[in-house]
Parts: structure tokens; sequence; C-alpha cells
């Protein structure tokens, strides 16, 4: 019998041996009555996604409930739908990158989740909310207490490194923190043409997300103080961004324009012998068919810094839009709570997905079967939900950050100096959202 | 006495002719010219007074509650504000770097075309410089990323050929702005002979024929003959090309996102970032119509210089 047999008849055994009212609730039943309702919804071209597209035609069959689903490539994916909410458009379901869920719920685009677990006949007894992770449940679906939406598509910034590479420089583990990737491991992988490390930093949220907050928090840094003002020239903070400008030695010229691609290409071709990249990679770097370093590819958390280790969360949430009607809603929920249920957890696993869900990272040979899992969960431990800020004001907050943090990369202005623009500008942002004044609650 | 005192009480009036514009009726005319008009309001004008009204208020996307009248504050900002002159400027040298090249390939590719013979041979030019054209800018964009990888693109393998090391493009800010330069002149220059060409068609071959008895020289040829022939469409192509610089957003985008730094954020760049990555509206819409304006001066520039001379 397969593991996912043994599976299935564990999930039967447990439904047997629930209560009654949890043996009533089925999501046939529950979507009976929105039957021929059609939800509209935007999906990233990315594997959790091409994992979801598997599975919905099983939730279209079980519930009569179809799907429409637009791919959007990653930069458009906001502006698409705050342009839809604005308008009163059709979307049924918002997909919440974790930096976005302030500005949608303030907004007032996405519906509490109390809405639909207060109803028992939309609710599955399974659903289980401890389940999930609690840092993804909070910084992903979570705004001012409040939750809005669940776990989907879950990424946590973990060290891939070439573990040939490393074997051959007389490594015989991963760095563990990032002084010793800048002594000792970069200058001894950086010969021949190969280059110790690639940091993914162009001028788009790699550069706010990947690159410069990924040297802030683990050097004891970060955007805002608790009077919501520009951190950025702390020490902390100041010595971050310097250890990433000092660490660009170690990389290949030109990383600045360097995206996701780039950099996991350089891995996956051996030209690089560590990156930081989402935990979603992995599939990439495990493929034959995209990959050469399958056997030589090692997983590892993030390297600490000298405040421990604040590994680079990113993911997102799905949540019922509130312009949708209530049959939309209804449909909606049913199926961002089957996406993301503890039943469809290690099905969503295989697909290419990274579920949010404990219990399925338990199960008995998931660890040895996904390398990346045991430094996954580890870093969901110690992740930051404010890694970088969520409020509404982010995507005007990332701009700047993108600019200048690539002007500091390249050296056109310096350290300090770019920090000091991207705070006085960051500032300015904030006081016309009212934060200053007191309009706004200090909530990131 | 006059027309209404002849006429007969209780006979119906003749029904007065209806109004002509020559010889067509003035409502056939209108029929004619409305679904131009109506299009024009609907796609030119109607998102033009729209972008005048928003440019007046403090609009985000993302605060959309806190909308407020601002008057002139956006023209303001906008007009102090070193981001958006360093945008124009870096746009300007763009300008001036890429369309004098494209000019001067796109004369010597039409002065090539025009000259006689070589049928099948010009007949196959004239379809390849179509293709640059026809491709979508921003898979120009796209092509330039593969093409200019570092360490995969065909222009560094071809320099290796030649014993030249790699050459960071896109990663370098000044190597990057040179790249873009290089695509708008690959895609433009195609556009710019094959109007110039056109142009030259309309040199009549007698007075061509007669200045080719006159001289051997192809400058004194192209200078005192070809060239007031070509004014117009030199017109054309800079008015177009100053337009198109102004706006150029998409191979950009695609290629470079306006970085390495902001060594690639032009205007449209610029404005696309404050109104779709930031959702400033209001703030866009008053750098959309500031670049408008700027527009419309220069086209008038270019109209009242050239046309003068000739």
């Amino acid at each position: 019998m397969t593991r996912i047999s043994w599976a299935s008849a564990l999930a039967l055994g447990a439904a047997l041996a629930m209560p009654a009212a949890a043996q009533e609730w089925s999501l046939e039943a529950a979507a009976e009555p929105y039957a021929g309702t059609q939800l509209d919804v935007l999906f990233l071209d990315r594997p959790g996604y091409a994992a979801a597209l598997q599975m919905i035609p099983e939730f279209t069959e079980r519930t009569g409930i179809t799907v429409n689903v637009t791919t959007v490539p990653y930069e458009n994916a906001l502006g698409e739908q705050v342009r839809d909410f604005v308008a009163g458009g059709d979307l049924d379901i918002a997909l919440i990158d974790l930096v976005w869920i302030g500005n949608f719920a303030e907004n007032g685009w996405i519906v509490p989740i109390t809405e639909f677990t207060e109803n028992p006949d939309l609710v599955d007894p399974n659903l289980n909310l401890d389940d999930f992770f609690p840092l993804l449940l909070d910084a992903f679906g979570s705004w001012g207490g409040v939750t809005y939406g669940l776990p989907f598509d879950n990424y946590s910034g973990l060290l891939f490194y070439n573990r040939c590479m490393l074997e051959e420089a007389g490594f015989d583990r991963p760095p563990e923190t990032w002084q010793e990737v800048m002594d000792t491991y970069g200058p001894a992988l950086t010969k021949d043409g190969r280059y110790a490390f690639a940091l993914q930093s162009k001028r788009n949220e790699t550069q706010s997300a990947d690159s410069f907050a990924r040297f802030l928090w683990p050097f004891g840094g970060s955007f805002l103080d608790a009077e919501f003002r520009s951190n950025l020239l702390s020490p902390e903070s100041q010595a971050g961004l310097q250890f990433r400008q000092d660490l660009m030695q170690f990389m290949p010229e030109g990383i600045v324009a360097w995206d996701h691609a780039e950099t996991v290409n350089a891995l996956a071709q051996g030209d690089v012998a560590m990156i930081t990249e989402w935990s979603s990679f992995y599939f990439t770097l495990t493929n034959p068919d995209t990959s050469t370093i399958v056997d030589c590819l090692g997983v590892a958390p993030e390297p600490e810094g000298p405040a421990g280790r604040r590994p680079a969360l990113g993911g997102f949430s799905l949540a019922v839009a509130s312009q949708a009607d209530e049959a939309e809603r209804a449909a909606g929920w049913l199926l961002i709570q089957w996406l993301t249920s503890a039943e469809n957890a290690e099905r969503y696993l295989r697909l290419g997905g990274v579920p949010g869900r404990q219990a399925v990272y338990e199960i008995p040979g998931v660890a040895e079967e996904f390398a990346f899992v045991p430094a996954l969960v580890e870093s969901w431990q110690e992740g930051v939900p404010e890694f970088r800020p969520r409020f509404a004001e982010w995507p005007e907050i990332t701009e700047i950050v993108q600019e200048h943090g690539t002007r500091m990369m390249l050296g056109e202005v310096s350290v300090e100096e770019g920090a000091r623009l991207i705070g006085e500008q960051m500032e300015a942002v904030l006081e016309a959202a009212g934060y200053y004044d007191g309009t706004k609650p200090l909530v990131q | 006495m006059t027309a209404a005192a002849e006429t007969v009480p209780g006979a119906a009036a003749p029904a007065a002719p209806p109004p002509v514009l020559g010889r067509v009726r003035r409502r056939t005319v209108a029929a004619f010219l409305a679904p131009a008009v109506i299009a024009l309001l609907a796609v030119g004008i109607v998102p033009l007074i729209y972008a005048v009204w928003r440019s007046l208020y403090d609009f985000n996307l993302t605060r959309v509650a806190r909308t407020r009248f601002v008057g002139l504050d956006n023209y303001a900002t906008v007009l102090t504000d070193p981001t958006f002159w360093a945008a124009m400027r870096r746009t300007a040298f763009l300008f001036v770097t890429a369309v004098p090249v494209q000019i001067a390939l796109g004369l010597l590719i039409a002065l090539l075309l025009h000259r006689p013979g070589l049928g099948m041979a010009k007949a196959l030019t004239r379809l390849a410089l179509v293709l640059p054209m026809a491709t979508t800018y921003a898979v120009v964009g796209l092509l330039a990323q593969v093409t200019m990888n570092q360490r995969y693109g065909v222009f560094n393998q071809m320099l290796g050929w030649v014993g030249l090391g790699p050459v960071n493009i896109l990663g370098n800010p000044q190597n990057a702005f040179w790249a873009v330069v290089f695509w708008d002149v690959w895609q433009w220059t195609p556009f710019v002979a094959l109007v110039l060409l056109a142009g030259l068609s309309t040199v009549p071959p007698e007075v061509e024929e007669a200045a080719r008895l006159e001289t051997r020289s192809h400058w004194t040829i192209l200078r005192h003959v070809q060239l007031p022939f070509l004014i117009p469409s030199l017109v054309a192509v800079l008015i177009l090309r100053t337009a198109d610089t102004l706006k150029l957003f998409d191979m950009v985008f695609t290629m470079t996102r306006g970085g390495p730094g902001n060594a690639t954020e032009f205007i449209a760049i610029l404005i696309e970032r404050t109104g779709n990555r930031q959702f400033n509206i209001g703030m866009a819409s008053a750098q959309a119509i500031v670049l408008l304006v700027i527009t419309i001066v220069l086209a008038r520039l270019y109209v009242r210089l050239f046309y003068r001379e000739t």
C-alpha cells in the first residue's frame, strides 16, 4: 500500500472515530446550495499554484462550484487586485502576500474568517486552525488581531548549497553564521570563475525582501523603531547593510540585476556554491530537467547573525473578498478551507506546494523525502512577522527601498546615505498616512 | 417686401432645403465623422479630462476613503521633484543618443534601398526591416534579458569568440543605459529607414537624374536634391520618435525595470511606478499631464523650426 493510501486509511479511521456532529459535515452537503457558483481568483505561475490547479477539478466535481483562475506574474498581482477591488470587480477570493494583508484588511476588501467559522454549515469540523504554524497564520492571514486568510503558498528563506563544492573546498557542513560565510566560506569558494554566494537583488520586491531586509534582522536591525521612525541608521541596521555590501566581493558581478531565476539557475548550474532562497525553489533544484546539482544539493536554515536566525519570511494566504455576493463568499470559503485543509496537505506537498500545516511534516518519511522540511520547520519557529512591514503603506515604501537599496549596492550612495534617504522618504509616507498624529495605530 | 410677405396665408410653407456642405448633406458628414469623434472622445479626451481632474486630488487607491482635493499641490510637487527631473534628463539623454543614430542608419539604409537594381535583395531587406518593428516592446525587453545575460547570453559568447571577457551589461548602470539605447536603435532604425525611403520616393526622378548628370557627388545630391524632399519625413520621424521615447515603457520594464539603481528609470517608468506600484493616481496623473505639455511643446517646436526652413 502506498503512503497516500495509508494516509487515506488513517484519515478514514479518524473520521469514523469522530463525534457525530463532525461525521455529519461533508463538503458535498455544505456546497450543495452553492452548486453552479463560479469563483474568480488570481494565481501566480509558481509550483504551489500548479499544485492547486491539479487539485481544483476534484473540488469542482464534488461541489459543482467552478473556479475561474487567472494566472498573473507576481509583479502584477497586487495592482490587478487593488484595481479590481476599488472598482468592485469580479474577484471573489483575494490572494494576499503577507505584505499586502494590512492594505487589504484596512480597506475592507476581505472578510474575517469568523463569518464562516461561526457558521456550522460551512465550517469543516476538522478545520483546526491550531494546526497551522502560528507564525504563518499570524503573518500571512491576520491583521490587527483578526484572521482573514488561511496560509496557502508558504515560504521561508533557506540556505541552498552545493554540497559537492563545499566538500571540495574542505567543508563538511554548511555555514551556521553569516560571519562564517564572510570569513571562511566566501574566500575559499570564490575562485576559478565561481562564486561562494549569490544574493538576488534586482530592483523589485526581490531587492526589498530578499536582499535588503535579509541583512537587517539577523544583525538586530529593523525598518522601524517602536515609534515608527526609521531605524535604518541604528548601529545594528547599519552593521547588517554594511555586511551585505562587504559580502558582495564573494558574489557574481552584476548581482543587482539578478532576480530569483538567475540566482536559482546559478546554483543549479554549479556557478555559485550557496544561495538564500525561498523554500519553494527546492522543487526546481531537485528536478534533473532544471538542475545539474540534484545529487549535490544541500538545504539548511539561513545562517545566523549576531541577533540570531531571522530568516526571510514570505508567502500567501487566501481570503474571501468582501465584494463577493453571499453565495460566492460561501463557495469561496469552502474552496479555501478545502485547499488548505489538513486532509489535503500531503497531497499538496507531493504536487509541489508547501503547506502551512504542522501535522503534515510530522508524517513519518516526509522529512526524509523532502530534504527542505527540517530547515523549513526550524525557520518557521524563528521568523519575524514584520520582516517587511505589512501595513497598507508598504507598496510605497518598498519602491523607496528598491531604488536606494540598489543604488547602495552599486556604490552610487554610501550605506549610511542610502539608509538616510530611505528613512526620510519612508517617514514622509508614514506621516502622510497619519501614523505620527495618532490617526492610525502603530501596527505593522 | 420680404419673402415671408409673399407667402399665401394658410398655404403650407415650402420645406426649407436641408443644409448642405458643397453637395453633401451635413447629416451625412456628421454620420461619417461621428464614429471617429466618438472613439477619440472615448479613448483620448475623456481619459485626459479624467486625468486632469484626478491630478487635482490626493488620490491613492490604497486609501480611497481619504481622497481630498489639493488643487495644484501635485503639480508643485512634480515640478520641484528631483526624481521627476532626473527621469526627464535621462529620457532626454536617451533621445539625443538613440534618435540621431536611428536617423543616420535609417538614412543610410534608405539610400541603399533607393538605388536602382538588386530587386530581390531589396525586397527581402524591406521584409526584414519590418521584423524588429513588429516585435512587441515587452518581447524586445525579454530578448535583451536573455541575450545580454552575463554568463549565458549570446552577446558575451560572441565577445568570447574574439577573446574579450564577459561584460556585465544589465548589472552595470552605464552599460544598462547603453543596452537600452542599443535595443531602441535595433527596433526603430527600420521604421526610420522605411519612412525616409518613402520620402525619397517623392523626389521627382527627372530632377534626380538631372542632378546625377551634373555631379557624381552623392553628398551634393543628398544635400541639395533629396534632403529638401526628406524634411517632412524627418519631421514626422522626430515627432513620432520623441513621443515614443517619452512614453518608452514596456521594453525597459521587462529588461531592467528601471534599474540597476535608477540608471534606466525613464519618465514613463517613473509615472508607471507612481501610479501602478505606489497607487498614487493623483500624483501620477500630474506627472503625466506635465509630460503631455512637454510633448506638445516639443512637437510645436519641431513643426515651427523645420517647416520654416522649407
